[in-house]
C-alpha cells in the first residue's frame, strides 16, 4: 500500500513540475563573473556526458577510448597551465570530466579545444548528444554545449542563483525546475588550501610552474 | 605545403589591418530612423554612388592618403533594425549578442565604471544601432563629412544619439603623457609600411578578420550566417575611457617619494644617472618618470624599459627601428620591465606565462584617440578627458575579454603578480591595490593607488565587410 502511495505521489510530483514549467519557467542561471581573486581561482568544471551506448560493451568502449588517449590528455592539461586537477570517470551511464582550474570558464573551455580538440572529437563519439564536430571549427557551439552538460554549483544561498526571483518562497520551486532540466549539480566542495592559483602553489612549493 | 589565406582588401573595412593615423576623428552614435533610407545609404556608400556619397573606406593600399575616411559598424540591435532575421543575429558570438554591458564584471567595468553609470547613449542598447566614424586630416573636413553624412537624402536617415570627437596630440601622446600605439600586430600576408619592424611572430589574419585560420592552433572562429554577413568582418570593443590624469600624477609623486626613501633607492635608479638624461632632471623628477615607465613598460617617450632600463634617453639612442623590437626572455624576473607592467600584461611576447600556449593568441589591434583638452598641471580644470578606444579582434571573448579578465586584472599570467591589477587601466581599489616592482633579487610593493581609468560607456560593435554592408543594404531595402 505504502509503495502505491509513493508511486502515486511521484506521479503527481511529475505532473506538478510539468505544470510549473509551463506556468512559470525558470531561466537557466547565467555565469556570474566576480572580480576578486578568491572567486576566480580553483573553479570547477564538472562535465557530465551521457553515453550513447550504455551497455557493458558501450561502456567498455568508452573506457578504452579515454585510456588510449590519457597521455595526450594529461600533456594537454599541463600545457593549459591553469589546471589544478582533472579526473576522467565513468559514473553510472555518464562519462565525466571533473576538473579544477583557474580563471575564466570560457577561456578554459576554449583552451581545451585548442590543446586537445582532436582527442575531444574522438571522445564525444561515444556521447549521446555530441556537439558539432570537429570542435575546432565550432568553438562557440562547443562552449554552449559544455555549459549545458555541466553539473552546476548550487550556492548555499539559493537567491544568488536566481537573482530575478522576487518571491523567496519560490526558491525551492525554482531549484526543482532547474534540476528537472539538468539533473547534475555540485552541492559543495571543500578545499584544504587557500584560494591560490595553481602556479602560485607550484611556485610556493618550489616546482616549475 | 601551407597556403596562406589572404583576404580581398577591397572587401575589408579600413583601419583594421592598417591604421589611418589621422589626427581628427568623430564617432557618430546613431539610431536607424528610416530603414529604407539607411538601406539606400549603405548601397550608395559601398559603390552605387561614389560621386555624391562618401564611400566606406576599404583596406586597399593607397598611393596617396585620402583626406578623409569613413567607416561603419553595427550592434545586434542595429542588425535587427536593418532587417536581419533573428536566427542570423543569434548566429553571432554570444558575447556580441549579449553586449558589452552584460559582460561588465568580466572586463572590469564595476563600481563607478559600471554600466549603470555610463553616459546615456550607452545605456540604451535598443536604440544604439550604428556607429559611423569619420577620420580626417583637418577639423573642418571632419565637420563637413559628418554633416554631409547626416544630411543624406535631406536628413532623417539616422537619429544622432551622441557625437564623440577625438583629436590626436603632438607626438602621438595620450593624456597620461605616454606616446601611444607603438606596438601593433603584423599580419601574415599584409604589408603595412607604418608597422615598425620587430621580431614578433606574424599574426594569422584570422586574429582580426572572420573566416581565416587563427593563432589558436586549428581553430577558426565561427562565421555568423549567412557567411556573406560574417566573412571579412571584425569586432570592435569600443570604449569611452576617462583618464584621471591628476590622480595619476599624484600617484607618481607619492610612489617616487616612497622609492626615494627606500634603502633600495639607488638600486631602483642608479645614483646620479638622471644627470645623464637629456635634458638632465632632478632626482625626484627622475624617480617619478621611472615609476611612470615601470607601471607601463615604456618611458613616456616610448623607449622600452626592456632596451633602456635606466634612462628615457640612453647614450645609444633607441631609434624607431628598434622601439618595438624586443622580447622578455632576457628579463625573466622583470627587473628591467616589470611583469606587472601594462605592456607586458597586454602582450607577454616571448615571456614564460602560466597559460603556456597562449602567448601570441590574444593579439588585438588598438586604435585610440584622446578626447578632451590636454592636461595642464598648472591649471587643474576638472574637465573630463580620456581616450576613445577601439579594440579590434575576431573574437571578443577569446582576445579582448581574456586580456581584460585574467591578464590586465587578476594577473593570472604569472604567479608573482597574481591577485594584482594593471596600474594604468586596471580595476583598482586603493584598499587592495599593489604593484610589484622587482629590484635585483628582491621587490618593492607599491600600494594604495586608486583606479585611474573609468569606463564612461562602450559597446560591442561589428565592422562588416563591404560585401556584407551591401547585403545589409539589400535586405533592408
Amino acid at each position: 500500500m505504502s509503495r502505491l502511495v509513493a508511486a502515486l505521489s511521484q506521479l503527481m510530483e511529475r505532473a506538478l513540475v510539468r505544470y510549473w514549467k509551463w506556468r512559470a519557467p525558470v531561466p537557466t542561471p547565467v555565469w556570474e563573473w566576480k572580480t576578486s581573486l578568491a572567486d576566480n581561482v580553483q573553479q570547477q568544471m564538472n562535465l557530465i556526458m551521457p553515453l550513447a551506448d550504455t551497455t557493458a560493451v558501450g561502456r567498455a568502449k568508452a573506457v578504452q577510448m579515454v585510456a588510449a588517449n590519457i597521455d595526450e590528455l594529461f600533456t594537454g592539461l599541463n600545457n593549459i597551465g591553469t589546471v589544478h586537477s582533472a579526473r576522467f570517470d565513468l559514473i553510472g551511464d555518464n562519462l565525466c570530466i571533473i576538473t579544477v582550474y583557474d580563471g575564466d570558464h570560457e577561456v578554459y573551455i576554449r583552451d581545451f579545444i585548442s590543446v586537445f580538440g582532436s582527442v575531444f572529437d574522438a571522445m564525444i563519439k561515444v556521447v549521446a548528444d555530441p556537439p558539432p564536430s570537429p570542435c575546432e571549427d565550432f568553438p562557440a557551439d562547443f562552449v554552449k554545449w559544455v555549459s549545458t552538460h555541466e553539473a552546476f554549483q548550487v550556492p548555499g544561498d539559493l537567491s544568488l542563483m536566481f537573482p530575478g526571483e522576487q518571491n523567496l518562497l519560490n526558491l525551492s520551486r525554482d531549484l526543482i525546475l532547474l534540476l528537472d532540466d539538468n539533473p547534475n549539480v555540485q552541492i559543495g566542495r571543500f578545499s584544504g588550501y587557500p584560494a591560490l592559483s595553481v602556479a602560485q602553489l607550484r611556485l610556493a612549493a618550489g616546482i616549475e610552474w | 605545403m601551407t597556403v596562406t589565406e589572404t583576404p580581398d582588401l577591397a572587401d575589408v573595412q579600413g583601419n583594421i589591418l592598417r591604421g589611418y593615423h589621422k589626427p581628427f576623428v568623430r564617432h557618430l552614435v546613431l539610431t536607424v530612423a528610416r530603414r529604407e533610407l539607411a538601406a539606400s545609404w549603405l548601397l550608395d556608400a559601398t559603390g552605387r554612388d561614389p560621386v555624391t556619397t562618401h564611400q566606406v573606406t576599404n583596406a586597399e593600399p593607397w598611393d596617396e592618403k585620402p583626406p578623409t575616411c569613413l567607416n561603419v559598424s553595427v550592434t545586434p540591435a542595429g542588425l535587427a533594425a536593418l532587417g536581419v532575421a533573428k536566427p542570423a543575429i543569434e548566429s553571432f558570438p554570444a558575447e556580441f549578442v549579449a553586449g558589452m554591458a552584460s559582460r561588465a564584471t568580466k572586463i572590469g567595468d564595476v563600481g563607478e565604471s559600471a554600466p549603470s553609470n555610463w553616459r546615456p547613449e550607452w545605456r540604451r542598447p535598443d536604440e544604439l544601432h550604428v556607429v559611423v566614424t569619420v577620420h580626417a586630416d583637418r577639423a573642418e573636413q571632419r565637420e563637413d563629412v559628418a554633416a554631409r553624412f547626416l544630411a543624406y537624402r535631406g536628413g532623417g536617415t539616422f537619429r544622432e544619439l551622441a557625437r564623440l570627437d577625438g583629436q590626436s596630440f603632438l607626438g602621438g601622446l595620450v593624456h597620461f603623457g605616454y606616446r601611444d600605439s607603438i606596438a601593433q600586430p603584423h599580419f601574415e600576408g599584409i604589408r603595412n609600411p607604418a608597422n615598425r619592424p620587430d621580431h614578433q611572430p606574424l599574426v594569422e589574419v584570422g586574429a582580426a578578420l572572420l573566416g581565416y585560420p587563427t593563432p589558436l592552433e586549428n581553430v577558426r572562429f565561427e562565421l555568423p550566417q549567412p557567411s556573406v554577413l560574417g566573412r571579412n568582418g571584425t569586432f570592435n570593443a569600443f570604449r569611452v575611457l576617462e583618464q584621471r590624469v591628476e590622480a595619476f600624477e599624484d600617484f607618481l609623486t607619492s610612489a617616487a617619494e616612497t622609492l626615494l626613501a627606500s634603502p633600495m633607492a639607488d638600486e631602483v635608479l642608479p645614483a646620479g644617472i638622471e644627470r645623464e638624461w637629456v635634458p638632465a632632471v632632478s632626482r625626484g623628477d627622475a624617480m617619478r618618470e621611472l615609476v611612470a615607465a615601470k607601471v607601463l613598460g615604456r618611458w613616456r617617450n616610448g623607449v622600452p624599459l626592456a632596451l633602456s632600463p635606466h634612462s628615457p634617453t640612453p647614450r645609444e639612442p633607441v631609434g624607431e627601428e628598434r622601439i618595438n623590437d624586443f622580447g622578455y626572455q632576457p628579463d625573466p624576473d622583470g627587473t628591467r620591465c616589470p611583469i606587472a607592467s601594462h605592456i607586458r600584461r597586454c602582450n607577454p611576447r616571448d615571456a614564460r606565462i602560466v597559460q603556456r600556449s597562449a602567448n601570441h593568441t590574444r593579439r588585438i589591434v588598438r586604435r585610440g584617440i584622446p578626447y578632451g583638452p590636454p592636461y595642464d598641471p598648472q591649471r587643474p580644470d576638472g574637465v573630463e578627458r580620456g581616450l576613445l578606444g577601439s579594440f579590434l579582434c575576431a573574437s571578443l571573448a577569446v582576445q579582448f575579454e581574456s586580456i581584460q579578465y585574467d591578464w590586465m586584472n587578476l594577473g593570472l599570467l604569472d604567479p608573482r603578480i597574481t591577485g594584482s591589477n594593471d596600474v594604468v587601466v586596471g580595476n583598482n581599489d586603493a584598499r587592495f591595490s599593489s604593484f610589484r616592482l622587482p629590484v635585483g633579487a628582491s621587490a618593492i610593493e607599491l600600494r594604495g593607488f586608486p583606479r585611474f581609468v573609468e569606463t564612461r560607456g562602450g559597446a560591442y560593435l561589428f565592422l562588416p565587410s563591404l560585401r556584407a554592408l551591401r547585403h545589409l543594404g539589400e535586405i533592408a531595402a
